[in-house]
């Protein structure tokens, strides 16, 4: 008798999330020109470039803060319009923004549900609230916050953005957008918190990761995306390409190891 | 010719299946018990009823009823884990942990004692570990019964009867370790290799579950390998196997203690990345590199390559689906994962690396000390009804 739990999903061979030919214009400044990506669920894509390659912007697309220009975007292979964040968050699609958008004054409870709140009848419903916020936290495996009822104010960085990916992740998300997660903490936060984004893909989510750092991408990333001025030079697997390749597609634009004029469709394997 | 099994057998087999799917997947109801095990509800019934009445589990009615489904809902069988317990021991170079496990992998009661820098001769261990049981005993409740023992020890451990040829410190020479530590605790202890135990651990409850080709990285003083291919441990002849530290990557490297020169843990182990540098840790030594310390951040691409050259040859030999990095291996990977996966991606086969994942061990440092409290718990759930325990009080 096999005796392994519920193994993990098999790679799907349909992205959950895929844009194609999005353009976006800011007045004259063309900041996104026909980008193309696949997002998968079980999987973390990497979306890396260089300060200013479009990187906000197409999460911003992405989260329906920007309307694209033109091009189309398809969620579980269906053509969808997202106008607006309710949008975006109607589909499954959770952006953690680099700022976290927490709330100092409120508790980790409260902020998880701030503006989605549980009520019974005319008051809040604390205690499921409290029960859910608490699984969200043990189902991702995390142990270094003592009390769901402290203060964001009290929390380390490490611990604040741990409360804001468990935050995106409570409404049954299919899709989670990091953007920078790793900025400005130090290196066992780090740890925690990249181990806390492979846990999401590998509890079956679709997670896309914004950095620039390459160890950080590498660690984790299962596909990398390269942005070069408002283009899509590549999609790889982060088991085809090197260190040195990445940052070769992030300043040029191309890499040799595939062949010149990796532009607009770039490579995509 | 062997017989054919009795009905007996059958039973004590269909009752240690159960208990471990218990013990292992946690709370689960009877309907899902009849879907994963195959049986029908009669003989489900029939053996969880054996087991309570056994005290190894508990039933009760469901807490949440709202999540749909029709008809009565099925009782949920829970392990005794408050009850049945196993002591789960670690014996690092520098540190030694003792824990009350329950039935289902919880810790209980956990005791630790860390000597930076020197170490313990086999005696040290024997009265440190003796003495953390004697406290944990009188914590645990009085109808607890105690079902086995178990220790993880960062040294080759011989198969046949757990004897220690060497290491972790010059004072370990053949020593009986099971026999000492089954006398200082008066109760036998089994003895396996902290990786061996690291790798069934992570593939029981850990970041390798579902995934039967796991190769686990141990990494402290010295770096070990716990090795399972088609879901069997790869023991060797004597139950050596899995020395990875031992695999040369530099033949004109730096001397390793075993003798060699350019082994691959004279090379990534903790003392050779802090060796010439004011930090002592990995941590601290990844942290400086963080800050912008140029000597080491060199250190550290370096030690990522070297990294990733040894993982490469293992993907080579094993095909594994997945790596995973514990002990210290767990920092150094997240430190330095582009030069790990840059290295891997030069050097291994394609097609040896077409499906296989990079992890950190879910259990962080106590992956060993889990897997010595499976290797405690194998008795009990081979056979649950004749390894001497007590029926329940009442």
């Amino acid at each position: 008798m096999a005796l392994s739990p519920t193994p993990a999903p098999p790679p799907a061979s349909n992205p959950v999330l895929e844009l194609r030919g999005v353009n976006k214009s800011f007045g004259a400044v063309h900041v996104l020109r026909d980008v193309d990506l696949s997002v998968y669920e079980g999987q973390v894509t990497a979306l890396v470039g260089d300060n200013g390659a479009g990187k906000s912007t197409l999460v911003k697309c992405i989260g329906g803060i920007h309307t694209a220009d033109s091009g189309e975007y398809f969620f579980d292979g269906a053509p969808v319009t997202v106008h607006s964040p309710r949008d975006a968050s109607d589909l499954g699609v959770e952006i953690v923004y680099q700022d976290l958008a927490l709330c100092d004054n409120l508790d980790i409870v409260q902020n998880m549900f701030l503006g989605r709140e549980r009520r019974r009848g005319w008051v809040l419903d604390e205690d499921s609230m409290e029960q859910i916020a608490e699984e969200t936290l043990a189902g991702l495996s995390v142990r270094t916050v003592s009390s769901i009822r402290q203060r964001v104010s009290s929390l380390s960085g490490g611990q604040r953005q741990t409360v804001a990916i468990a935050k995106a992740v409570l409404w049954n998300s299919k899709v989670v957008v990091l953007d920078e997660p790793t900025a400005a903490l130090g290196v066992s936060q780090t740890a925690q918190v990249l181990e806390l984004v492979r846990r999401l893909a590998d509890n079956g989510l679709a997670v896309v990761l914004i950095s620039h750092n390459m160890n950080d991408v590498f660690a984790v990333a299962d596909r990398i995306a390269v942005l070069y001025l408002g283009r899509t030079a590549a999609q790889v697997n982060a088991g085809e390409i090197t260190h040195s390749q990445i940052v070769e597609l992030i300043t040029s634009g191309q890499t040799e190891a595939f062949g010149p004029g990796a532009g607009r469709n770039g490579v995509n394997r | 010719m062997r017989a054919a099994p009795t009905q007996e057998d059958i039973r004590r087999q269909n009752l240690g299946a159960l208990l471990r799917h218990v013990h292992v997947l946690g709370p689960t109801s009877r309907a899902r018990l009849t879907a994963g095990m195959g049986l029908n509800r009669s003989t489900i019934g029939a053996l969880t009823t054996e087991l309570a009445a056994a005290g190894l589990i508990v039933e009760e009615a469901p807490r949440d009823t709202s999540g749909g489904g029709r008809g009565r809902p099925s009782l949920v069988v829970r392990a005794q884990s408050q009850r049945v317990y196993v002591y789960a021991f670690t014996i690092g170079v520098d540190r030694l942990v003792a824990a009350r496990v329950g039935l289902g992998g919880v810790i209980l009661d956990r005791r630790e004692l860390q000597r930076p820098g020197s170490g313990f001769s086999p005696k040290e261990v024997a009265e440190a570990l003796g003495g953390f049981v004697a406290q944990m005993r009188l914590s645990a409740p009085h109808d607890g019964v105690c079902v086995g023992a178990g220790v993880a020890v960062c040294a080759m451990v011989r198969g046949s009867d757990g004897t220690i040829p060497e290491g972790p410190t010059q004072d370990w020479r053949n020593e009986p370790l099971g026999e000492r530590l089954s006398a200082a605790i008066g109760m036998v202890v089994m003895v396996g290799n902290d990786a061996d135990l690291g790798v069934v651990a992570e593939h029981t409850r850990g970041a390798a579950v579902g995934c039967d080709d796991v190769i686990y990285l141990h990494g402290d003083v010295c770096i070990g390998g716990g090795i399972l291919s088609a879901g069997r441990p790869v023991a060797g002849g004597d139950g050596y196997a899995g020395e990875v530290g031992h695999m040369v990557v530099n033949p004109d490297g730096r001397p390793c203690r075993c003798g060699a020169r350019g082994c691959w843990e004279a090379e990534i182990g903790e003392f050779a990345l802090t060796r010439g540098t004011a930090k002592h840790t990995i941590g601290g030594l990844a942290d400086a590199a963080a800050r912008g310390d140029h000597d080491a951040e060199e250190g550290m691409r370096r030690v990522g390559d070297w990294l990733g050259l040894g993982v490469a040859n293992l993907v080579n030999i094993l095909n594994p689906q997945m790596v995973v990095f514990g002990g210290t291996l767990r920092e150094v990977y997240l430190a330095t994962a582009a030069q790990v996966r840059s290295r891997l991606n030069r050097t291994s086969l394609s097609v040896t690396r077409e499906h296989l994942k990079l992890r950190t061990a879910a259990l962080g440092d106590d992956a060993p000390l889990y897997g010595a409290a499976e290797l405690a718990f194998a008795r009990l759930l081979d056979n649950p009804l004749e390894s001497g325990l007590a029926p329940a009080a009442g």
